[in-house]
């Protein structure tokens, strides 16, 4: 309240804000942790996941009691935010963000952020952001390298404006691949908080502008200007299409009875080669590929996947599982 | 007369010995990704796909520009520019 520019007016503002925290990993832990601290009165955490060991590396919210509780994330994030503090209203929904539900997670919210893992739920998240005219923020990180953009509707670029086609499955590295570096996530994910606090204060003539790339290993920043994304034939802010949204585009999943499997399928997307996702996966599991499929096997899953992106996760009958081990090792 | 090309760190893999920058004496874009192509073929397969063009969801830069903001892949290159290859990155 005593920085200036925020100001009790923008504090009240702050108290009087809902804001859906997309993904409660580890960027999600670090949004929900900063808004909550900041005083914006209402939370609603969104996760399909639960807690593993591993997560306590870089997912600030979590300790090794909520790993042992075998709590789901939203539910682990709630009870430490209301701890955290009482005053504001945290809401712990434990779900897949998909178009069946989003509308309804967006019921009164002033803005979303991007806690999420994958380009899916980011590119229905860009889709309910135009169409509802809801301001995001996407944050992604990987490695040591993090980039962030804020997306205002009508006044700024989307994220389709800056990538029209997600990459083909398999062609980009996860944080399973390739690891995270801890601080990475704090510098996106507390400039995607930043962010939302400018707009839920009332000052959107402070947000960032650009498209901010950090190398945070190089100790490099860039900040690219997107000048040249305003007003480009952006199918989703200038046509108005909504494909994620309306549930054409984005994965397809069906659980494979008796086989203890599921299925994703990820209709129109572009092809994909077996042969780099072989190369990547080298280190993470024992890959096998025929011209027709590429089977890894990774702790106690079998991943099958087709060069349409499709596959087949065995070990699981649980859909948030199977799409969870997806993300995790093919990527999406 | 030599422009750097920066390689993001998930792309170091493709590089030898992990390098994150090599250098070119490419006078445009195009130049440095042919030379890539060269040189370093599954670097460039990971940044263009089979038809040479570049790949939608890896972003090119020169210094803090896009190359759209330039000429595209016919931006001229000047000796100490920066060409930075830098894929969407999905992690979080």
């Amino acid at each position: 309240m005593r920085y200036a520019p925020l100001g009790r007016l923008g504090q009240e503002r702050l108290a009087a804000s809902k804001v859906l925290v997309c993904g409660c990993g580890a960027l999600g832990s670090v949004l929900a942790n900063t808004l909550a601290r900041a005083g914006v009165g209402h939370l609603r955490i969104v996760d399909r996941d639960f807690l593993e060991l591993n997560n306590l590396q870089r997912q600030v919210l979590y300790d090794e009691h909520d790993v042992a509780s075998g709590l789901p994330k939203a539910v682990a994030a709630r009870n430490k935010l209301q701890a955290i503090n009482s005053e504001i209203e945290v809401e712990a929904v434990v779900a897949d963000v998909d178009h069946t539900n989003l509308a309804e997670l967006l019921d009164g919210v002033d803005m979303m952020l991007d806690g999420t893992d994958n380009f899916e739920t980011r590119y229905l998240l860009n889709d309910a952001s135009i169409r509802f005219n809801i301001p995001w923020v996407y944050g992604g990180c990987i490695g040591a390298e993090g980039q962030t953009m804020t997306i205002v509707p009508g006044e700024t670029p989307c994220l389709r404006c800056l990538m029209p086609e997600s990459p083909p499955p398999g062609t980009t590295p996860t944080c399973d691949t390739a690891g995270i570096l801890g601080p990475i996530i704090n510098v996106i994910a507390s400039i995607e908080a930043c962010e939302a606090l400018k707009i839920l204060s009332g000052h959107r003539d402070a947000i960032n502008r650009t498209l901010m790339v950090f190398e945070l290993w190089d100790s490099r920043l860039r900040q690219v200007k997107l000048d040249s994304l305003q007003g480009v034939d952006c199918a989703t802010c200038q046509q108005r299409q909504f494909p994620w949204l309306d549930g054409q585009r984005g994965s397809h999943t069906a659980i494979l009875c008796g086989r203890n499997a599921v299925q994703l399928s990820f209709p129109g997307r572009q092809e994909l080669s077996l042969e780099n996702l072989a190369e990547k996966l080298q280190s993470v599991g024992n890959v096998t590929r025929n011209p027709f499929l590429l089977r890894l096997a990774v702790d106690e899953f079998l991943i099958t996947v087709f060069p349409d992106g499709r596959a087949i996760i065995g070990g699981t009958e649980d859909i948030m599982e199977a799409k969870t081990v997806y993300a995790k090792y093919i990527g999406n | 007369m030599t422009v750097s090309i920066y390689i993001a760190s998930t792309l170091r893999t493709y590089v030898r010995e992990s390098r994150a920058e090599l250098t070119s004496s490419a006078a445009t874009v195009q130049e440095a990704l042919d030379q890539l192509k060269r040189e370093h073929a599954s670097l460039y397969r990971s940044v263009c796909d089979e038809t040479g063009a570049v790949r939608r969801h890896v972003h090119l830069f020169v210094n803090d520009d896009f190359i759209h903001d330039r000429a595209g892949l016919e931006t001229q290159l000047a000796p100490g520019d920066v060409l930075a290859i830098m894929p969407a990155v999905s992690g979080g």
